[in-house]
């Protein structure tokens, strides 16, 4: 069966905290 | 001070020290609740985590606290990571189709075995420049009996 990546995964990212610190 | 537990939680973020990044994310929603990056912060660790259960149940409570935050995408991706592959769908329906949106949709869709409408997001995502892209393409074409093309 072929393999489907993940790709989506690599979308999740963490917001900017630039401003926060 | 708030800025001092943003500090750091980017630093544990940074080191990828996603566990870390969840308490201190709780640390800072113990003094500001509905804090969007906060809550963005937690979730996104513990998906990082795999701990995609809790992600989707600090998901659920700032939904039933009516923050007005969009957590549709997070939501998608936790359900997909579940096999609940027709409430991803449901959970990506409102939200703009983005190469990011689309690329989930494909993979939902490759899962529940719709490999026409798979085939049809990738051929749409194929005008992106997500380098990784034509493996899953492939496979989808090759089970959608169109490995000729
Ligand atoms: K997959």
């Amino acid at each position: 069966n072929p393999i489907v990546l993940d790709l989506a995964y690599n979308c999740i990212d963490f917001p900017s905290l630039e401003n926060r610190m | 001070p708030i800025e001092d537990l943003f500090t750091n939680l980017n630093r544990h973020i940074e080191r990828s020290e996603f566990e870390q990044a969840v308490k201190v994310a709780d640390q800072v929603l113990s003094v500001a609740p509905n804090d969007e990056d906060a809550i963005r912060c937690k979730v996104v660790a513990l998906i990082k985590c795999d701990s995609i259960d809790k992600a989707l149940s600090t998901i659920h409570s700032a939904q039933r606290q009516n923050l007005p935050f969009d957590f549709s995408y997070f939501k998608a991706y936790c359900l997909y990571r579940q096999n609940k592959l027709d409430e991803a769908l449901e959970s990506l329906k409102g939200l703009e189709r983005t190469s990011e949106t689309m690329l989930l949709e494909s993979q939902i869709l490759f899962r529940l075995g719709k490999m026409d409408a798979c085939v049809d997001v990738y051929q749409k995502l194929q005008k992106s420049k997500i380098d990784t892209l034509e493996i899953n393409l492939v496979a989808g074409l090759i089970l959608a009996g169109k490995s000729s093309q």
